[in-house]
């Protein structure tokens, strides 16, 4: 290692820690108002609580008479979930095909979607409703996955770019060996495209995980709400409560980061096949 | 094709035309019988009656009493009270007619009466209620609406909301007796008159830098608009049904906002934002602040954060302590001059805005009768009693307010003299709520710039601040209808 | 290079001869149809499946009559009224104190769209059946017979697999995607809003809300303003996040870093927090009482209002900078899925060659980092243009002087909303969106039109 490696590695590292404490310091100031022994944001010294106790986070899933707060998790759990199942299975598929098929309409649908990804989301929400009230899908949780997992395709865009990359010749290879275009899908593209469904899978459970426009919207009971609904209909004055139900709704997505973590990087190119 | 499918559309809408007819004609018959005709006294059999209570009242108990009473009074005849279990801030217009809503609401007259617009809720037989009487005027009056010339009442009040001062006993000076105590009633000054409470400000502030008097977050629109009614100001005119005429800058209005800038400039910068409004409970209990406005209906929430600073003591003693030092009262006079730091001394009383809170039934239940009983019962002086005592509000019956004295006594006392100016019952009042928090927002603001870049010097430059909110609020009405 | 050429060139040349000859051999086609086509395929326009039972493809018949029986069975339960409805939007007012039922405008809207996504489906399958009968016919006189139904579902996972994998997502889009869009767009052509909600009956206007826009002085300077600041944030806030989280892709992705689940485990719990709570506890935190304001006074110095109504410039930093949060991780991990299918070789190639590190990054990286993100990036662009959270919780209940109903920091969607839900008026705030959307549309159709991975997909095969 010559003088100028070293030098490098010593400013990526002092760059990383740099960005390191930018994202960790408001999410450490979070957990740690959590643990706020007083329950109130404003008595603390600077940005941190001048005492500590479990208190809050042993009252978030004891007293469950109002705020039923481990309820709300499993809902949202079971939510995430499904919807992310679902979810990633359409995105990937839709992306698939419409990187390696030709067929009539492809170019259309490619530009209408783009098109109609467009559209302030939140003028449709009537719309939804409405339609779900006409469905009788209202206080269902599995009329919130069915409209995460059909919205799930319009961002296959993303997923799309990453298919052009493969190249086709592997495709071609299998395809004289006699594979069907199904086969050459799971058994030779989906491996290849681990850190993408990852990715999908990562964003599709963390969407219906933090929203709460819509299940605000399709959820009237409040034995139904999600973390995020519930969360937001606290009253002013439970900060901590608040605090506390926000660090723990993060540790799902971080669990699963963690799982899913190793299947990021290894894609094509330190893979099996070699171009 | 093409041709094929505009011979299609062409016919369907020609059929819909007759269609269209026929469903017309059928219209004006079944028109015919209307009002509250739901009420039959027939009670409906076996069925369950769905009440969205607000979240206090579920959360302090007294919502689950109420229906157990209920239940256990009406069980032969198999009606029962369930909660509703749903957001109190549901929207009934959205949900009900998909039969999502809930049968009986508890809610604010705004909220209500925004119902009442498209029939979402029914208008009930008031006469026959056993608080027809004591409820007053201008709370009934609040919930009628008028349709093809009839009027109609569209909710039972159950108790007012009005801005009330809460202040500590034991943080008023050890010889308050003697220094501000002018007119020796044995009530301090401070919390009798707006001018006295900000010189009290001033002198906290000057002997602790860490300490203050009066504080509240100046840009709510909903407690600081009472400054400008005490001065003459009124929302819309006509009894607030005249949306074409905006009041808030009408007569002397403009020294209430002067009020209101003297009033920031003793607080500290945590006033322009709407920090105070949240950090109050804790910075009341620690003994920051010496008093702030609320409404009665969080007086618990004052007294919980107070007893944890009560320490060294068993629960039930701080508790008792708490309860006795954490003073409620009606709302200090302000000076006619509208200045608090001249010599005058007539003084005006302070009105506020206020709300009546009621029980609604929804046009979509199924058991509009036995809803009716439940409404009924819940607001018979046993229960209205019982919830003033477990809930600490001003209730809208003249017996109950009597027989709890003190402060919902007074509330009554002010709703009846007109000095609780009611929310407005219609539409519009939704625009006021962001022209208002600006104008307020930039009135504070003002106490803490610069001398030089001082917006509000004069009273005229106030007034032409109100013109401005009011010019908004009428844009805002009008361009969009 | 050679190759993009060659494929422009023969993307053209397909083009207009494509056209021209379509339109010739349609007319064509469908006289030969009918001088050709045997009886049964004829009785198949009335009832599919005859043609196929004819020639003995049973499962076909089967399935065919079965779709136009439950076509039939919609049509009469509530498809027709639904056509109906969307005509008039309904007749009867509602009263629910004389217990009228009445019809509900707004429904009746949804569904007709509803049914006309249904009929358009049918025809779809309808002209399918058709073809595929006088197909049939064709093969059968041939005497070709028809496919087995193994081969038939068999063909689904290959040569049809496109058919199998976008047939639910098409259907889930259209209902949950497209079907709100239409609605809306074609809200902005009624009354709907103000005191006209249900049970109001609602109608059909036509242009009138578009009209209003243009008459009413209010809106023109206020939307110009909004507009203006709206395109440079969406701007500045893509390339900001774009680039900081391809940047801290690579720097995370240098072969000296050790550790890299961990390092990226930082911006991953940022990720974990959802936006709307990020967005509450910056807005403390910047508030008068947050913990800056209370250093600052602590220190001796004076409060800073950081966000509040004379705080046009700070806000828009702010806001720009919490975006920025927000958003760089998941450009960081989808960035960094896209470097792992970079090929290497050629980077060890090009550093052989004694390319530079800046080269390499602007030859090889940039390129093909902008070639499979470029979606992301207009995704992203759209996205921020689109932000409707970040000032609503930052800086949300101010109306700012020389605006109408809006704030110097808000967004056209924050404008709209304040339009819209706020005030109830969702005609003008269709209205508005729809003119919105038009010109955001064109602007990225454009530039994804003329982009390389929308059309050169192969570039990097």
């Amino acid at each position: 290692m010559n003088k100028r490696e070293k030098l490098d590695t010593f400013f990526t590292y002092v760059f990383l820690i740099l960005i390191a404490f930018i994202f960790f310091f408001p999410c450490l100031w979070l957990i740690l108002a959590s643990f706020s022994k007083s329950g109130s944001i404003y008595s603390f010294k600077g940005f941190f609580p001048k005492s500590y106790s479990l208190q809050t986070f042993a009252k978030l899933f004891t007293d469950t008479r109002m705020y039923n707060y481990p309820r709300w998790f499993f809902n949202t759990l079971f939510i995430a979930t499904g919807s992310c199942i679902i979810g990633t299975f359409l995105t990937i598929m839709t992306a698939y095909t419409m990187s390696r098929f030709e067929f009539k309409g492809r170019k259309t649908i490619m530009k209408s979607t783009m098109v109609l990804g467009m559209f302030p989301s939140f003028m449709g929400m009537i719309a939804v409703y409405l339609l779900m009230t006409q469905f009788g899908l209202i206080n269902h949780l599995w009329g919130l996955i069915l409209i995460y997992a059909a919205g799930a395709p319009m961002g296959y865009l993303t997923q799309k770019g990453f298919f052009d990359t493969i190249p086709k010749a592997i495709d071609e290879a299998a395809k004289i060996d006699g594979a069907t275009n199904f086969q050459i899908f799971t058994k030779i593209n989906l491996p290849l495209a681990k850190p993408m469904i990852v990715y999908t899978a990562l964003t599709s459970f963390t969407w219906p995980w933090s929203d709460f426009i819509l299940p605000k919207l399709l959820l009237k009971e409040k034995n139904l709400y999600t973390v995020a609904v519930g969360l937001m209909s606290l009253d002013e004055t439970q900060f901590a409560r608040f605090a506390a139900g926000s660090v723990f709704i993060a540790l799902p997505i971080v669990v699963l980061y963690f799982c899913l973590v190793k299947n990021m990087v290894n894609g094509i190119s330190e893979g099996a096949i070699k171009g | 094709m093409k041709r094929k499918l505009v011979a299609m559309l062409l016919l369907s809408s020609m059929l819909l035309t007759t269609v269209g007819c026929a469903k017309k004609g059928e219209s004006v018959n079944a028109d015919k019988g209307k009002g509250a005709a739901v009420f039959d006294g027939k009670i409906e059999k076996n069925v369950t009656i769905h009440v969205l209570e607000n979240d206090t009242a579920i959360e302090k108990g007294y919502f689950k009493e109420l229906i157990e009473a209920f239940n256990e009074k009406y069980k032969s005849k198999g009606i029962k009270a369930v909660d509703a279990n749903m957001d109190q801030h549901s929207d009934l217009a959205k949900d009900g007619p998909y039969g999502y809503g809930p049968d009986v609401i508890y809610q604010a007259n705004d909220v209500i009466m925004k119902y009442a617009k498209g029939k979402h809720i029914l208008p009930l037989p008031v006469e026959q209620f056993d608080c027809y009487k004591q409820v007053p005027k201008v709370a009934w009056k609040a919930y009628e609406t008028k349709v093809d010339g009839k009027t109609y009442t569209c909710g039972v009040p159950v108790n007012v909301q009005a801005p009330m001062l809460y202040y500590r006993k034991d943080l008023l000076p050890a010889d308050w007796k003697e220094k501000w105590d002018e007119n020796k009633d044995n009530i301090p000054d401070m919390v009798q008159s707006w001018k006295k409470m900000y010189q009290f400000s001033v002198e906290r502030h000057k002997e602790d830098s860490t300490k203050y008097g009066y504080m509240k977050s100046i840009n709510d629109m909903y407690f600081t608009s009472g400054f400008l009614f005490s001065y003459g100001g009124y929302i819309f005119g006509k009894n607030n049904t005249d949306t074409s005429d905006v009041g808030l800058s009408a007569k002397n209005s403009a020294k209430g906002a002067r009020v209101v800038n003297q009033l920031a400039s003793v607080m500290n910068e945590d006033c322009i934002d709407d920090t105070i409004t949240t950090n109050a409970y804790s910075k009341l209990g620690d003994g920051s602040y010496f008093s702030t406005i609320s409404t009665p209906d969080v007086y618990s929430t004052f007294v919980e954060e107070l007893e944890k600073n009560y320490t060294g003591m068993s629960k039930s003693e701080a508790e008792k302590k708490a309860k006795e030092n954490l003073v409620m009262t009606t709302l200090p006079t302000l000076p006619a001059s509208g200045d608090l730091t001249d010599n005058s001394t007539k003084e005006i009383a302070c009105k506020s805005m206020g709300g009546v809170n009621a029980y609604a039934i929804s046009s979509y239940t199924k058991a509009p009768n036995a809803s009716l009983l439940f409404v009924k019962f819940a607001t018979e002086y046993k229960m209205i009693q019982k919830r003033a005592e477990m809930l600490g509000i001003a209730p809208a019956r003249k017996d109950v307010a009597e027989k709890v004295g003190g402060v919902s006594k007074q509330i009554y006392k002010n709703l009846d003299n007109n000095d609780i100016v009611l929310m407005p019952s219609i539409s519009a009042v939704s625009q006021i709520w962001t022209p208002g928090q600006t104008f307020f927002t930039d009135i504070a603001k003002d106490a803490y710039r610069k001398d030089s870049e001082k917006k509000y010097k004069e009273i005229g430059d106030y007034q032409k601040g109100l013109k401005e909110m009011c010019k908004q609020i009428e844009d805002a009405i009008t361009t969009l209808k | 290079m050679d190759n993009i050429v060659r494929n422009k060139n023969k993307f053209f040349k397909n083009n207009v001869t494509k056209k021209k000859k379509n339109k010739e051999t349609k007319t064509k086609k469908i006289t030969e149809f009918w001088k050709k086509s045997s009886n049964p395929v004829k009785a198949s326009l009335v009832l599919m499946g005859i043609g196929h039972l004819k020639y003995k493809c049973f499962y076909k018949a089967i399935i065919y009559f079965m779709v136009e029986a439950l076509m039939i069975t919609y049509m009469i339960s509530r498809g027709i009224d639904d056509v109906i409805g969307f005509f008039t939007l309904g007749v009867v007012k509602a009263d629910a104190w004389a217990r009228i039922e009445g019809d509900d405008s707004i429904i009746m809207l949804l569904m007709g769209i509803f049914s006309f996504i249904v009929i358009t489906l049918f025809v779809v399958i309808y002209i399918q059946c058709i073809k595929d009968a006088y197909r049939l016919q064709l093969d059968y006189e041939n005497g070709k017979k028809c496919k087995t139904f193994k081969k038939f579902i068999a063909d689904f996972f290959d040569t049809k697999f496109h058919v199998t994998a976008l047939s639910l997502p098409v259907i889930g889009v259209c209902i949950f995607n497209v079907l709100p869009i239409v609605f809306m767009i074609l809200i902005a052509f009624t009354n709907y809003g103000g005191t006209i909600v249900p049970p109001e009956l609602i109608d059909w206007v036509g242009v009138k809300n578009f009209q209003k826009l243009l008459v009413l002085s209010k809106f023109g300077p206020t939307f110009a303003k909004i507009l203006k600041w709206n395109l440079l944030w969406a701007v500045l806030s893509t390339t900001l996040n774009y680039f900081a989280g391809l940047g801290l892709a690579l720097l995370l992705n240098k072969k000296c870093v050790k550790g890299k689940a961990f390092w990226r485990a930082f911006p991953v719990l940022a990720y974990a927090i959802p936006g709307f709570i990020t967005l509450l506890a910056f807005k403390f935190l910047f508030s008068y009482g947050g913990p800056i304001n209370q250093i600052i006074v602590a220190q001796g110095g004076k409060a800073i209002g950081f966000l509040d109504l004379d705080a046009k410039i700070s806000s828009r930093i702010i806001g720009l900078f919490v975006n920025c949060w927000i958003s760089v991780p998941s450009i960081m991990l989808l960035a960094t899925g896209h470097l792992s299918n970079m090929d290497k070789t050629l980077f060890e190639a090009a550093k052989i060659d004694g390319a530079g590190r800046f080269a390499r990054f602007w030859k090889l990286t940039m390129p093909f980092m902008l070639f499979s993100t470029m979606p992301v990036l207009l995704g992203q662009f759209i996205g921020n243009f689109n932000n409707f959270g970040i000032f609503y919780f930052l800086r949300g209940g101010l109306y700012n002087k020389g605006y109408f109903l809006a704030s110097d920091t808000d967004l056209l969607i924050n404008w709209l909303y304040n339009l819209s839900i706020d005030n109830n008026y969702y005609c003008i705030g269709a209205a508005i969106s729809l003119v919105i959307f038009i010109i955001t549309s064109a602007i990225s159709l454009f530039i994804y039109v003329k982009s390389p991975s929308y059309r050169e997909e192969d570039t990097f095969q």
